[in-house]
């Protein structure tokens, strides 16, 4: 299993949870990738994420309400339910992203619901999506090589 | 020793809302809410201002009479009184929870010290304001805090005498006073509206109304304080200008600093006083972390890539800072998206708090933070990706 956490910095502390690598020690496979507001996201890179090989992703931001930007995770939950929308009608399974909100001490229910979202993708049918066009990172990934 | 203090306080702020959102559902945590309740509170005071203001007389021997008549005699006059007094009191608790709040957790960094600022004059005035609303009973009470009050005035390097005289319109307590302060209660509470649209003005949607639940409960509570016998605000023993006022009951929420002037002398509450507020200003300043090591947490200043924009405005809908203006497209973007656009988008650098909210808006990769930028995070996406591929 191999999933791309997103995670606002001002939500849920991961101290503790990940090793040296990025990967939550509970859940091999799931990486963290710390952003600077759950609203930062665009939608397009959690689909990007799946396109990559990833079989899932996610974002979690801060409690609704608490938003260190006032409105971010509420827009992010907006566009969220956009970006289902759009996935279905590229044939990409949209329990394959999910969006989470937890404060800074959250990390049991943040673990959690981690668990519960890859008991989810196991479920699912695969492959998750395919690279209909080259993801912008991969293409960006092998000319670096 | 700063920074390790408000890194405790912002670890117990947010712990507390652990608490609390296990018992409301976190749209509902009334702490998310502190600046709509400090708004709910004052629209309250306005309200029940207008009514008392009918029956106020603002004169040395008429004004304790006059409120005597309106919580005895008038029919719900108690009712108008108290809401009025501990509407006060529920809007300062919610002003230095709002205050505490947004410092410690942070909201006061980069391009939010505009808030913090037009905050720290709300608070100053704020609390003027109720320190003149005790003053206008003309009680016991009221005599105890002018005396006070015009005792720290006085202990002002230079300017003492000057400003006493201008507080009280003469030497010592005449009848031009109670005019003057009733003024200065009014028209200062009316300038607080004023402050509020500074407070306001680069934040998009500022929340200024708790939600509809709470409003009931505040209401309920406000006027259950107002009417019950034990809690509802009483007559005191009438002013003696004079005759030195020995006991008198203390507001805990305004008159603070005037219980440590039984203690210490006027001039060095005045200089205490006026060295927290100093502080206060200060706060978005002392910034406490070190700026090198913030990470994603100060990522710069939200840039446009005028090539890609087309105008579409959705950055400018959602910067929560308003730091995003539309100015009419002075050339074709590079695109072909852009290429017949009308607008350009433009960020106002002084406003930008870095959040990035205007970069997840963009559908058209024209917005990065410089120091996040896209194509270095999909780098790394497809790298860990890859790291795990199954050989
Ligand atoms: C009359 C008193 C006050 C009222 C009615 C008030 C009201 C508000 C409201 C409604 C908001 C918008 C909240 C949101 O939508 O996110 C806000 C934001 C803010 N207030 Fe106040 N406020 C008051 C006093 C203060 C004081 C005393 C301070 C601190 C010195 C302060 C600091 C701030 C800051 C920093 C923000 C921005 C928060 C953010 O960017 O998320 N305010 N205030
Ligand atoms: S969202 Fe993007 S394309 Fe639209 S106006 Fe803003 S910068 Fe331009
Ligand atoms: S990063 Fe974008 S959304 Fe955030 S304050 Fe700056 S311009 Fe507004």
């Amino acid at each position: 299993m191999k999933v791309i956490g997103f995670v606002c910095d001002w939500a849920v502390s991961t101290e503790g949870l990940v090793d040296g690598r990025g990967e939550l020690k509970a859940y091999p496979g799931v990486h963290i990738v710390r952003i600077p507001c759950s609203g930062f996201m665009r939608p397009d890179w959690l689909e990007q994420s799946l396109r990559a090989g990833a079989d899932g992703a996610f974002v979690t931001g801060c409690p609704y309400g608490d938003c260190l930007n006032r409105e971010g995770n509420y827009l992010m939950r907006d566009r969220m339910e956009q970006l289902a929308r759009r996935l279905q009608r590229r044939r990409v399974d949209p329990g394959r992203v999910a969006m989470f909100a937890h404060g800074l001490h959250d990390q049991q229910a943040f673990l959690a619901e981690v668990g519960a979202f890859l008991r989810r993708l196991e479920s699912l049918p695969q492959p998750a999506a395919r690279p209909v066009r080259p993801a912008v990172g991969a293409a960006a990934g092998e000319a670096a090589e | 020793m700063y920074r390790r203090a408000l890194t405790w306080l912002l670890r117990q702020t947010v712990k507390l809302d652990v608490y609390i959102n296990r018992i409301y559902p976190s749209d509902w945590n009334p702490l998310y809410y502190t600046g709509g309740l400090a708004h709910f509170f004052l629209f309250l005071l306005v309200l029940s201002g207008i009514l008392l203001f009918f029956y106020y007389v603002a004169s040395l021997d008429g004004a304790y009479a006059s409120i005597r008549y309106l919580s005895e005699e008038v029919p719900y006059g108690f009712l108008l009184r108290g809401l009025h007094r501990y509407a006060a009191d529920g809007f300062i608790v919610a002003v230095l929870l709002h205050l505490f709040r947004n410092w410690f957790t942070d909201r006061y960094l980069f391009a939010r010290d505009g808030p913090w600022i037009s905050g720290m004059f709300l608070l100053i005035l704020g609390g003027f304001v109720g320190v003149n609303g005790y003053q206008l009973v003309w009680d016991q009470r009221a005599q105890a805090v002018t005396e006070i009050f015009v005792a720290i005035l006085g202990a002002v390097p230079l300017a003492g005498a000057t400003l006493v005289r201008l507080f009280l319109g003469s030497e010592g307590i005449s009848a031009a006073m109670l005019p003057r302060i009733l003024f200065l209660h009014v028209g200062v509470a009316s300038f607080l509206y004023v402050l509020l649209w500074w407070h306001y003005v680069r934040l998009r949607h500022p929340k200024i109304w708790p939600p509809a639940t709470w409003v009931l409960l505040l209401l309920g509570l406000l006027v259950l304080l107002s009417a019950l016998p034990g809690t509802r605000p009483t007559a005191g023993v009438p002013a003696q200008p004079g005759v030195r006022v020995t006991a008198y009951p203390l507001d805990v929420f305004f008159l603070l600093p005037f219980w440590l002037a039984s203690y210490l002398p006027p001039g060095v509450v005045g200089a205490g006083l006026a060295g927290l507020l100093l502080l206060g200003y200060l706060i978005p300043y002392l910034k406490r972390e070190d700026e090198s090591r913030m990470g994603p947490r100060h990522a710069g200043v939200a840039q446009v890539i005028d090539g890609n924009c087309t105008g579409c405005e959705l950055c400018y809908y959602d910067c929560p800072y308003d730091a995003i203006v539309m100015v009419p497209s002075p050339h074709p973007g590079l695109t072909k998206a852009a290429a017949s656009r009308k607008l350009l988008a433009v960020v106002i650098d002084s406003r930008c708090v870095e959040c990035g909210i205007c970069v997840g808006a963009c559908p058209f990769q024209a917005l990065e933070l410089p120091r996040f930028l896209e194509a270095d995070l999909m780098r790394r996406i497809a790298e860990l990706v890859r790291a795990r591929a199954p050989a």
